[in-house]
């Protein structure tokens, strides 16, 4: 296929798909909504990592100046936020998808909450089940919020659906009453289906939800096989310069978020980050695969920086190294380029999947800690590394070894590039020769 | 004259404001230029003059344009090699002419 035959092909066939995935409206929103939380989520699990340092000093330390309980901060921020993940992200998916239809989205934010709890448990001394405000309850809430919110908007945007106020009454009152009737479906609705449910189930929502669903697609994802196919298709993503993480957001949100806070719920009871049970979360790929962002770019800046001398790949190499520090790819991706350079798209492809295939072994092998902390995905390599493994050096030779592996593998192929560019310049110059000549001639 | 530049996040297009607030400056140009994520945008839409999307998510230029319809504010996307290389003063032109 020609290169304007392979544009061509993207414009029209994939293009429309990924604009698709990446617009619609419920994606969209379960993404969103776990963006929204995601500060939440960065300082539970920083309040986890510090309780567990392993820096026995600092433990001493914190036990002398804040006494014996000084841990009970950090296991409180932890229930505050982390624990309660799916308690959160409900009222902020639902809040997103009705404001995605113009309808109230704090309304159906409260109502999706509360629809939430009326499918959650309740503990024998009237508490409310932590397991299922958690991770482990997050496919219940993601439905939840779907579902609920979809149907607060039928209400909210239909003129015959809504209770009719007398005329003089003011807006405010008339708008408390829009989310009357339809919380009071939605609630009722959530009750019975509860009910039945565990009529015939025997169990909880929860429960069933988990263990046929969330629980095997969970141990699914948790193989290199699934790690390798999620690399592979936001590489192939962001080769057509399309946001390949923000398209596989959702995937990656609900799938890849949970285990982490499985690990880190573990952790923080005082299993140690090689015992908890999940190798690839969410930080796995931030830290160890994207470093620089996705396809690993940073290294490829040091790539450029060893071995080309091309004036535009080394202007665009200094110019993204500072974004590159904290995973911002975007100067690499479009200013080199990357997207649609068929030099770079070997590489780009190949080099995470073997940053992938490395990072699974090594944690396998026991070589290096599972990741126990996630953090903000802008956290520079190195840091990030020595943090998600919960303070493990190993964690950052594990990066600096995929680093120089990703770099060394870069090399050839940032060179063949600037091979053909050189070429290519002179080839124009050649025929801006000639037909100055042409020119001249003809004068 | 209100720019709006959307990305994913708001962080990679919040480098080209910077470089695009400098050209303005440099030619006298009175120009309030903004970042947006994706899902922030819908609270400025009444109050920008043109909208400049992201090209990682050029996708979304259908969606934004239609939320952009009523206000009559263009949605172009942006250059994809301006962009990468961070030239303001280009994108800035592409947003000025849009204007006209």
């Amino acid at each position: 296929m020609s290169q304007n035959g392979f544009m061509q092909f993207i414009d029209t066939k994939v293009m429309p798909v990924a604009g698709r995935i990446g617009s619609q409206r419920h994606l969209v929103a379960i993404r969103d909504g776990f963006v929204a939380i995601m500060p939440l989520i960065i300082i539970g699990s920083l309040a986890v990592l510090i309780n567990n340092f392993p820096i026995p000093e600092f433990q001493d330390f914190m036990t002398a100046v804040f006494g014996e309980n000084w841990k009970s901060v950090g296991g409180v921020i932890w229930n505050g936020s982390f624990a309660i993940l799916s308690l959160l992200v409900v009222a902020a998916i639902a809040y997103h998808l009705a404001e995605s239809y113009e309808a109230d989205g704090l309304s159906a934010a409260l109502i999706s909450a509360g629809t939430f709890v009326v499918l959650t448990p309740v503990t024998e001394d009237f508490g409310l089940a932590m397991t299922w405000l958690g991770a482990q309850g997050l496919f219940v809430a993601v439905i939840t919020a779907l579902i609920s919110a979809e149907l607060f908007r039928l209400f909210y945007n239909s003129d015959k659906l809504k209770i009719k106020m007398p005329e003089g009454v003011p807006t405010g009152v008339t708008k408390s009453f829009n989310a009357l009737l339809p919380a009071a479906v939605i609630l009722t609705l959530a009750g019975f289906f509860n009910a039945f449910v565990v009529n015939v189930t025997g169990v909880s929502i929860h429960e069933w939800v988990y263990a046929t669903i969330q629980e095997p697609l969970q141990g699914f994802s948790n193989t290199i096989g699934s790690a390798i196919v999620f690399v592979f298709l936001n590489q192939v993503l962001w080769f057509f310069g399309l946001h390949g993480t923000n398209i596989l957001g959702p995937i990656m949100e609900s799938i890849y978020l949970p285990l982490i806070e499985e690990n880190q719920a573990l952790f923080a009871s005082g299993v140690s980050a090689h015992e908890v049970p999940y190798i690839v979360t969410k930080p796995f790929f931030d830290a160890y695969v994207f470093m620089g962002g996705s396809g690993a770019t940073l290294a490829l800046i040091f790539a450029i920086f060893l071995v080309v001398k091309a004036k535009h790949y080394r202007t665009v190499g200094k110019l993204s190294l500072a974004p590159g520090a904290f995973n911002i790819n975007e100067p690499m991706i479009f200013g080199l380029p990357v997207v649609l350079n068929p030099v770079m798209f070997v590489p780009f492809i190949i080099i995470p999947l073997l940053m992938t295939a490395n990072a699974y072994f090594a944690i396998y092998f026991g070589l290096v800690p599972k990741t126990v902390a996630i953090l903000p995905w802008t956290t520079p390599p190195i840091i990030s590394g020595y943090l998600v493994s919960g303070g493990s050096f190993t964690g950052v030779v594990l990066q600096l070894v995929n680093l120089t592996m990703a770099t060394l593998i870069y090399i050839p192929f940032i060179k063949l590039a600037e091979r053909a560019s050189i070429k290519k310049l002179e080839e124009q110059k050649a025929a801006q020769v000639t037909s100055d000549a042409q020119g001249w001639r003809d004068a | 004259m209100k720019i709006a530049l959307v990305c994913s996040a708001g962080m990679s297009t919040s480098m080209l404001v910077q470089k695009m607030r400098e050209a303005a400056a440099a030619q006298g140009l009175e120009a309030h230029i903004d970042a947006y994520a994706q899902a922030d945008l819908k609270n400025h839409m009444e109050d920008v003059d043109v909208i400049l999307v992201g090209p990682q998510v050029r996708y979304l230029k259908g969606q934004i344009a239609k939320k952009a319809e009523p206000y009559n504010t263009p949605v172009e996307v942006i250059d994809q090699m301006a962009y990468g290389t961070m030239n303001g003063e280009k994108v800035l032109a592409q947003a000025v002419a849009l204007t006209k």
